[in-house]
């Protein structure tokens, strides 16, 4: 899995042709990443009428699908661990390490979506979407933890459902029987549009659909 | 009940049978004890009738945190649970085992948790199980070493049972937390386990490897009580079935398993296979390497050759390292950890007594801390009992106690300590009449103190004797008697010694050259852990030359390694200024620089006309959209290296220190990584920062605002989950007589939401930075 470096200075505000130093910095890093931490991801089926989802977004996203995935990924505690060792170590890094860290755990989503296609010949997913976005609430995530098996790849939750560890994610994938629009990829859609970095700067975090 | 060399069966998995039943996901099985104890009764009784001589009663989520939600007590679930499982065993002899899971919260560091309060969740369920009449008790599923020990220690302070702990391994033969098989069973033999091994997780095949390891690394019965495979995520169906479980179980018996049962996904059909195929077999025999030695979850030092421990941590003649002991600066002794592990300790030994420093409040503070920076195994320096019984006790891992002596009243008092925590001890040879004259006087005491630990239940491997060492300008002679005293303390009672090596040289010109040559004959005389300075470069050369004569460092390749890496420093870049060092993120060359201008000018000169301008072009460079986060903490660090010349030069940094400012992460959010970067930036524009963490209650924040009468505090949030906390921060810190100034970040604060509760938005570092100037100066 190469991590998208691009993604990581997207993720660190960096704008414009990055310096040598950094660019030689990151893929060193990315390169440790990968051989210290294996993310871990579970998934499962589910009835989207069991699942019982409040709000739009949620309504949307299933507006065609009898079933969805519900999927956890995590890159673990031990990354956790050397994010606060390497933070009393070396600020620069460890910045370096948190924004490489969201990228490898999205691409560890993007594998797990590409085992659940294989899985359903002939059907569509729909965006992968996670509670957070839109007006899916995060009060949802004990259940949808609770049926992926979070706690089998040590995926814990604070009472102020906060995952931890802190490199995890929780999503939905809707399976249809024809092609899925690409919905969720866009600001509209999202809970930080009023106070994100990227909008204040000009840019967006998603690819532009 | 467990013999190593005899099987035991245990059962299977509870939760698939349940949901067999009709369990919902995400309902919680625990309830059923109360609502249909009927039905696991029936599980368990087909267990026993599989072959099972254990149940597991449905207690593993019964703990306060869990069941707190559903309004029943932990007491009403454990007793009905296990009421349930008795019956199930009615007429044969099969017993009950109080099954006891993870809390379902992470934790410290990893989570917010402490190590007291995990002990007291568990003791809470222990407790109630041994008075419902449990004739074990099983801790299951573990994968953080820490937690472990918490239910394990929770176990023997509250009942008398024999206790089994299993923990999680992944593919890697590791658990989640990277706690390795090694380390498990140090950890958990020490503390008294009754039988370890693995459960959940993989099928049996998988963890054939760690079972294996684990067999190499305890003494005790080792216990296999895998899932049926992996489940499928569209099926949920386990891909391993009862014949193919069987005998892959049969493997880890012939390996030297001994205790058997299943988890995820097996059901009594498994058990009865299980049965059927090993039940006449006996375990393999097994030859656990039980050398001496000290971990921590993720790394082990084993004693088989020469370990270095690291002596930098200790406020003995150190002014710097006192006053941050006086001042609670735990980051400034994580540094000095962090240089000593850099420059190749194995262990670092951890001495925080000094006058007006409050050791038992203190060590176990520092502990945590070094845990968290380091992975290196500790060696608790203390003479001090319930410093060092608090110390032991938040350490993770298999820790040393440095030390006891062959006084009867301080074995007395230090042996139990270090037995309940199963650490390492040395053993000084000296005792109530001073120090010994004679080679034959400290083997003698040496002898005492072997005699003393194994009464006392200590195996021989775990003691270390220190020969001492005198200063060789005062006592001549003494310096023979040392090397005499190890050599037959090594050959005659075959233990593993201890020497602070650095004192033989006091008082004399040249020190470095007398101690590396005491050094040198004490570890050819058998010396196995010098204690030393490993940022002296000679000394650590010298074990690396050792290394290699004693056949250690085999093919020489450590060494070969260790001096083809010694390049000639970089010569100095000509004409860079302190200036651009600091801005290019330099540090070496920054703090080089920063030396040479200390001898034309004042500490404060320097952070007035060079390091804030610095700072301030890279800062506005930032604000620009022409430098960026990485470039802006490069800057900080390298601004920092200057402070520590700074620091070094006045023995204080006080005189270029500006005030004091609080900064602390809300209540119930741990994303922190935003407010450290702000730490480390501000801190290098002189600020002196109070960093109080994350998941910071209001009252704390408010406490340390008052104690500290700052004038400007910084607060993080980073989920809308956590916001009220941070509004309930902020009020509270509003009432105050004099309130202190508020700033506020992190990705879900708006500048809208910061003036509506009249505070300062903080929209990154820099902003920050520019906030606290206005407003502090």
């Amino acid at each position: 899995m190469a991590l998208d470096i691009s993604e990581a200075l997207r993720y660190l505000g960096v704008t414009g042709v990055p310096d040598d130093n950094l660019s030689v910095q990151l893929t060193g890093l990315a390169r440790e990443l990968e051989e210290r931490i294996t993310p871990r991801f579970r998934w499962t089926l589910a009835n989207v009428s069991d699942l019982a989802l409040p709000g739009q977004t949620a309504a949307r996203m299933l507006a065609d699908c009898r079933q969805a995935a519900v999927l956890v990924c995590t890159l673990g505690a031990a990354f956790d661990l050397w994010m606060r060792r390497e933070q009393q170590r070396d600020m620069t890094r460890a910045a370096l390490l948190d924004a490489l860290g969201s990228v490898y755990v999205e691409a560890a989503c993007d594998v797990a979506e590409r085992e659940i296609l294989v899985r359903f010949p002939g059907m569509y997913l729909t965006d992968r979407f996670s509670p957070g976005y839109g007006d899916l609430p995060l009060t949802v995530q004990p259940a949808l933890m609770a049926l992926a098996g979070a706690g089998h790849i040590g995926v814990t939750l604070t009472d102020s459902l906060l995952m931890n560890p802190q490199k995890s994610v929780t999503a939905l994938i809707g399976i249809a029987e024809k092609p899925q629009p690409a919905r969720i990829r866009g600001c509209r859609f999202c809970a930080m549009k009023d106070h994100c970095q990227y909008r204040k700067g000009g840019t967006t975090c998603h690819v532009s659909t | 009940m467990f013999q190593p060399d005899q099987l035991l069966f245990l059962d299977g998995g509870m939760g698939t049978m349940l949901q067999k039943s009709g369990l919902k996901p995400g309902e919680l099985p625990e309830l059923l004890a109360l609502t249909n104890p009927e039905l696991l009764t029936a599980v368990h009784r087909q267990y026993v009738e599989a072959g099972a001589d254990v149940v597991n009663a449905n207690t593993f989520g019964a703990n306060r945190r869990k069941l707190a939600k559903l309004g029943v007590t932990v007491e009403e679930v454990v007793t009905a649970a296990i009421a349930a499982a008795q019956k199930a065993c009615e007429g044969t002899s099969a017993r009950v085992a109080l099954d006891v899971g993870p809390l379902g919260e992470l934790l410290e560091p990893l989570g917010t948790l402490d190590f007291a309060s995990a002990v007291a969740q568990f003791a809470e369920q222990v407790r109630a199980g041994v008075k419902a009449g449990a004739d074990l008790i099983a801790i299951e599923t573990m994968t953080d070493l820490q937690e472990a020990r918490a239910a394990l220690i929770a176990a023997k302070e509250n009942s008398d049972l024999p206790v089994l702990v299993t923990m999680s391994f992944d593919e890697n033969g590791r658990t989640f937390t990277g706690c390795t098989p090694a380390a498990m069973a140090a950890t958990l033999t020490g503390l008294g386990a009754d039988a370890i091994g693995v459960n959940c997780s993989l099928g049996p095949a998988q963890l054939l490897g760690v079972l294996r390891e684990l067999c190499a690394s305890t003494s005790l019965p080792v216990v296999a009580k895998p899932n049926a495979g992996l489940p499928d995520p569209v099926s949920g169906c386990y891909d391993v079935g009862p014949a193919d479980f069987a005998e892959a179980m049969a493997e880890a018996v012939a390996a030297g398993v001994s205790v058997v049962g299943g988890c995820c996904g097996t059901t009594p059909d498994y058990i009865r296979a299980l049965h059927a195929r090993v039940r006449s077999m006996t375990p393999g025999k097994r030859e656990p390497n039980c050398s001496s030695l000290v971990c921590t979850a993720t790394r082990t030092a084993r004693i088989s050759g020469v370990r270095v421990i690291g002596e930098r941590i200790n406020p003995t003649g150190k002014k710097r390292f006192q006053q941050a002991l006086l001042a609670g600066d735990l980051d400034y002794i994580a540094e000095v950890a962090i240089q000593q592990e850099e420059a190749g300790a194995d262990i670092l030994d951890v001495n925080v007594g000094y006058p007006g420093v409050d050791e038992a409040a203190m060590l176990p503070l520092v502990v945590k801390k070094l845990q968290e920076v380091t992975a290196l195994p500790l060696q608790l320096d203390s003479t001090n009992p319930a410093a060092l019984e608090a110390g032991l006790r938040v350490y993770c891992g298999k820790a040393a106690v440095n030390s006891v002596n062959g006084d009867a009243k301080v074995l007395a008092s230090l042996l139990p300590i270090v037995k309940k925590y199963g650490a390492a001890v040395v053993g000084l040879t000296l005792d109530e009449s001073g120090l010994p004259a004679t080679a034959q006087q400290r083997v003698d005491i040496a002898r005492r103190i072997l005699d003393a630990c194994l009464a006392h239940g200590i195996p021989r491997e775990d003691l270390w004797i220190d020969c001492l060492t005198l200063t060789v300008s005062a006592q001549q002679e003494q310096a023979e008697a040392t090397l005499e005293a190890v050599r037959r303390v090594t050959q005659e009672l075959k233990l593993r010694t201890v020497l602070g090596v650095s004192n033989i040289s006091f008082g004399l010109p040249n020190r470095l050259l007398v101690a590396q040559t005491f050094l040198v004959r004490a570890l050819s005389a058998g010396l196995t852990l010098p204690i030393i300075n490993p940022n002296q470069k000679e000394m650590m050369d010298a074990v690396a030359a050792f290394r290699v004569l004693s056949g250690e460092d085999a093919g020489c390749r450590d060494y070969v390694e260790r001096f083809a890496n010694a390049a000639p420093a970089a010569p100095a870049a000509t004409g860079m200024t302190l200036d651009d060092a600091i801005i290019r993120g330099l540090k070496a060359d920054a703090a080089r620089l920063a030396r040479e201008t200390l001898t034309s000018c004042s500490g404060l000169t320097l952070v007035e006309q060079h390091l804030i301008p610095a700072l301030d072009k890279v800062g506005a460079d930032y604000e620009a959209g022409r430098a960026f986060l990485p470039q802006l903490l490069s800057a900080a660090q390298a601004a920092q290296a200057v402070f520590a010349v700074i620091q070094d030069s006045m023995g204080s940094a006080d005189a270029v220190r500006k005030e004091k400012v609080i900064i602390a992460t809300v209540k119930g959010d741990i994303h922190d990584i935003g407010k450290n970067i702000v730490k480390t930036v501000m801190a290098n524009y002189g600020y002196d920062m109070i960093d109080l963490g994350r998941d910071v209650p209001p009252e704390t924040v408010v406490a340390a605002a008052v104690q500290h009468n700052v004038r400007l505090v910084g607060l993080s949030a980073l989920m809308t989950t956590t916001l009220p906390a941070m509004e309930e921060t902020v009020r509270a810190l509003q009432q105050l007589p004099q309130p202190p100034e508020i700033m506020l970040g992190g990705a879900v604060v708006t500048k809208d939401y910061a003036d509506r509760l009249n505070a300062h938005y903080a929209k990154d570092a820099k902003a920050s930075v520019e906030i606290a100037r206005k407003l502090l100066g």
